[in-house]
Formats: structure tokens, sequence, C-alpha cells
């Protein structure tokens, strides 16, 4: 084991993050707080409560989730596939790190990375709307396997990707829409119930309810479900993503 | 008797239906100056990435100072250091923190790496650049970074990709004199060049690759006889 290694990739990670601060920390804090103002607090002042919490308490769980799953995946991608792009990525190779060793330091450095995102956002919600988590523990586990998830799935596409716009198809076309109609903004139980059943296929609905369960206490389905099926796919993404780099997949030839 | 720097044995590499490295065999002295000479396309920087790691062995082996680069990877690693001919350096930290990060994926930090990354930084002249980016920095200090990079962990086998490649006359020589003295303190070199008269100043021995395989193996005075090496390479090399 390569302890010094994998602790030189995650604090390389971490100089990356915050030499491009303006692209990956202050745009999730800005879009939140504009969030809050716009569905939360001039919106949200038409909806009284929503499962039994004020909407400005139903609402911020939602925006965490969605920063984080999308702050994550940006930067676990783009880290990824630069290295790859500028080569730079061969530090990596030549060295004595596994690929266990490797993917381990990208992952650990996307959830040090969620849970800086997230601390920042909880902190406005507990300022703008006076509300924070009632279950830490949940808090973070939820955070720590979304973006376990999110990180392995940027290393994949990272290392799939041939241009940058390869690495956007997927917050485009999948990400985004999924995590919006996921129940950011509304409780499924507003969706017709054809909808609803469907929700229940959609993966961020899951991510998205069990996380709220921190704040609200309980949630569109049982925690225990939400919660399984986060998990397996957090652990479906960093086998995918281990299995590519031990295979050397788009990284040696 | 020590184990030779690298052996080569029965080196493979194909890409799908194209075979690169043809079957080649041999070995680097520990301490020698080695070329590795051949025209584009020939198979060196395939040799070489399989050496390094950065190319998987279709078939063959290869270890160096006895640890097989597949079965024992780790030890295999930590012995060799490559300058490559692209400059692939993280364009997020200064020149100072490339050279104690590339440390730190070797598993080495502290002072002691400080120490060797400011007195790297001191021989080649890069000092007053240390807190730069490597954008910053001119061909021929990039050329230099990647060398002092290469050494930072003090690998007692260097592999040098077209070390010279776009560097002035000056530079070419202090370069040299540079291997030299290393090679003489007791690291092995393994060079690739285009510059024919560059492998006949520094090598000892002088490998030549055609077509994926190896079709000279000879100490370089034996090799170049009363000819030239230009005339020698044309020969064995003309397609």
């Amino acid at each position: 084991m390569n302890a010094i290694g994998l602790q030189t990739l995650i604090k390389r990670e971490m100089v990356r993050t915050f030499s491009i601060i303006n692209q990956v920390i202050w745009p999730p804090v800005i879009t939140t707080v504009l969030y809050v103002f716009v569905f939360g607090l001039a919106l949200g002042s038409r909806i009284k409560q929503i499962g039994g919490v004020p909407y400005a308490t139903f609402l911020i769980p939602g925006l965490i989730m969605l920063q984080v799953i999308d702050g994550t995946y940006g930067e676990s991608s783009s880290s990824v596939f630069q290295g790859r792009f500028m080569q730079s990525i061969q530090e990596l190779l030549v060295a004595p790190l596994s690929a266990l060793e490797i993917v381990t330091g990208y992952v650990v450095a996307g959830v040090l990375r969620a849970l800086f995102i997230a601390a920042l956002i909880t902190v406005l919600g507990i300022v703008l709307v006076h509300t924070a988590p009632i279950d830490w523990g949940l808090y973070l586990l939820v955070i720590v396997l979304v973006a376990v998830l999110f990180s392995a799935l940027g290393i994949i596409f990272g290392l799939m990707a041939e241009k940058f716009d390869h690495i956007a198809m997927l917050t485009t076309f999948a990400i985004t829409p999924l995590v919006f109609v996921g129940g950011v903004f509304t409780s499924i139980a507003f969706l017709p119930p054809f909808f609803q059943r469907v929700s229940l296929f959609n993966p961020m609905f899951h991510m998205i309810d069990a996380f709220r369960f921190s704040y609200t206490g309980h949630g569109d389905v049982p925690l225990p479900l939400s919660l399984g099926v986060v998990a397996a796919l957090a652990a479906g993404s960093l086998g995918g993503a281990l299995a590519m780099t031990a295979r050397g997949y788009n990284l040696r030839t | 008797m020590s184990a030779p720097a690298i052996r080569i044995a029965g080196l493979v590499k194909r890409y799908g239906g194209f075979t690169a490295v043809d079957g080649i065999s041999f070995d680097v002295d520990d301490g020698s100056f080695f070329g590795l000479l051949g025209p584009n396309g020939a198979g060196k920087t395939t040799t070489i990435n399989a050496i390094v790691g950065l190319s998987s062995i279709t078939a063959g082996s290869i270890a160096l100072f006895g640890h097989d680069v597949v079965a024992d990877w780790r030890a295999a690693r930590v012995t060799v250091g490559l300058a490559p001919q692209e400059y692939n350096f993280d364009r997020y930290l200064n020149i100072r923190d490339i050279l104690i990060y590339q440390a730190g994926y070797y598993g080495l930090r502290g002072p002691a790496v400080r120490k060797r990354a400011d007195e790297l930084l001191e021989r080649f002249d890069l000092t007053s650049k240390a807190k730069q980016v490597y954008l910053r920095l001119s061909g021929g200090m990039k050329r230099r970074l990647t060398l002092a990079r290469a050494l930072i962990h003090q690998p007692r086998l260097l592999i040098l990709d077209e070390p010279t490649a776009g560097v002035d006359v000056e530079l070419r020589l202090e370069l040299w004199a540079f291997l030299r003295e290393l090679n003489a303190a007791g690291t092995t070199i393994v060079l690739t060049t285009h510059y024919l008269e560059e492998a006949q100043e520094l090598c000892d021995r002088l490998g030549i690759i055609e077509k994926g395989k190896l079709v000279a193996l000879e100490s370089t005075r034996v090799l170049i006889g009363d000819r030239s090496l230009q005339d020698v390479f044309l020969e064995l090399t003309r397609r």
C-alpha cells in the first residue's frame, strides 16, 4: 500500500479544486442562494407546507443534493479527462500506485469536495431559512454515498470521453433532467400515479429522498429502500471505475 | 553478479493486427549508458512504454534490476525515472511542487524531499522559477524540468525519450555533461534519440530497432568500427 502516494493524489486534487474555485465552489453556492430566493422565499411563500414541513425546509436538502451530484461528477470527470488529454496522468501511471489507490484518491477527493460544498449550502440553509438537518449521521452517510457514486461515474466518463463534449453529455441528457424530476422542488406525491411509479426508477429520486430524510425525518419511500438503491449504485459505479482503471482503459496502450 | 538494469526477453506488443514490437530481447547492464535507436515508428517508444508501465505487454517479459514489471510492478517502478519527450506536467502545480508531488506519488515526503527538490531546481537553474507554473517556462527550461522530475525519487535507471529534442546547442552540451556525470555516479541511462551524434557521443552500447525487431545490439565502438554511425544506421534501417 502506497499511503503517501494516495495522500499526495488526494492533496493534488484538492489543490486543483481550490485553484479553480470560481468554477467549482462558488457557482453552486450562488446558484443555491438564487434558488432559495426565487423558489423558497418568493414562490415558496405561497406553498405553506409539503409533507408537514415548511417548503424552504423541504427545498434545502434537494438543493444540496443537486449541487453535490453536479459538482462531484463534473470535477471528477474533468480532472481525469484533462489528465489524459494533457498526459499529466502519466505521472500517476509510471509511479508505484495501484489502480485501487488511484481510484481511491480521486473518489476521496470527490467526497471531501462534496462535503465542503454541502457544508456551505447547509450554512446558507441555516442562515437564510433557519433549517438544519435533524439526523447528522444520515446527512453524512448520504453525501458520502452520493459523492462516491458520482466521483466514480466521473472517472468512468473521464476515461471514456474523447472530448469535453462527451463529459457534458451525461450532465445534459441524464443528470440534470433526472435530478430536476427527482423531487428537488416538489414531492413526487404531487405527481399523477403513473409518474409516481416511474419516479421510483429514477435513481436521483432515491438520493434526494434519502437525504431529505435527514432534514425532515420522513420520505416518500422507506429509507432502507432509498439508501439501498444509492448504496448499490455507488458500489456498481466504484466497481466499474476500478475495473476500467485496472485494465488501463484509455490510460495504458 | 547483480541483475541487469533491464532484461527484456521475447517482448511482443501488438495493437490489434499491428505488431509494434516483435519478439525483441536484450539486457542493459547496471551502470551502462545504452542508446535505443530506430526510425520513426520502429517500436522505440512502445518498448520504453512497456518498461515503465505505460503500455501492456502482449508476450514476453521485462525485469528491472530483477523485478518483473508485471508480477513485481511496484518494486520495478521505484527503480526507474522517465523523462518523456512530451511535456506532461501538472498545470495546477508550481515548478517546485511538481517535483515534490512526483516524489509523493513514489511514497516519499518530508524535509529530505523538499531539500532534494531545491537541489534539483538549483542544479537545473530553475530556482528563480520555483513558484511559477510550467506553462510560463521556455522550451529549454521545460526540458530541464522533465529531467529534474524524473530524478526526484533518485531512480537507479533513467530513461530519456528524445531528451534534447528542440533545445539549442548550448543546452544540449550542458545536458550531455550532466548525463555523463550522472552515469559516472552509477545511474544506468537509456536514451532514445534521432540525433545520432548524441548516441555516438554518450552511449557505450547501442541497440537499433527496425519494424519492431532488434537489428543490431553491440558496443558503440564495435558497431561503428571505422565508419560513421549514420552509415551504419541507414544500412540497417533502410526500408
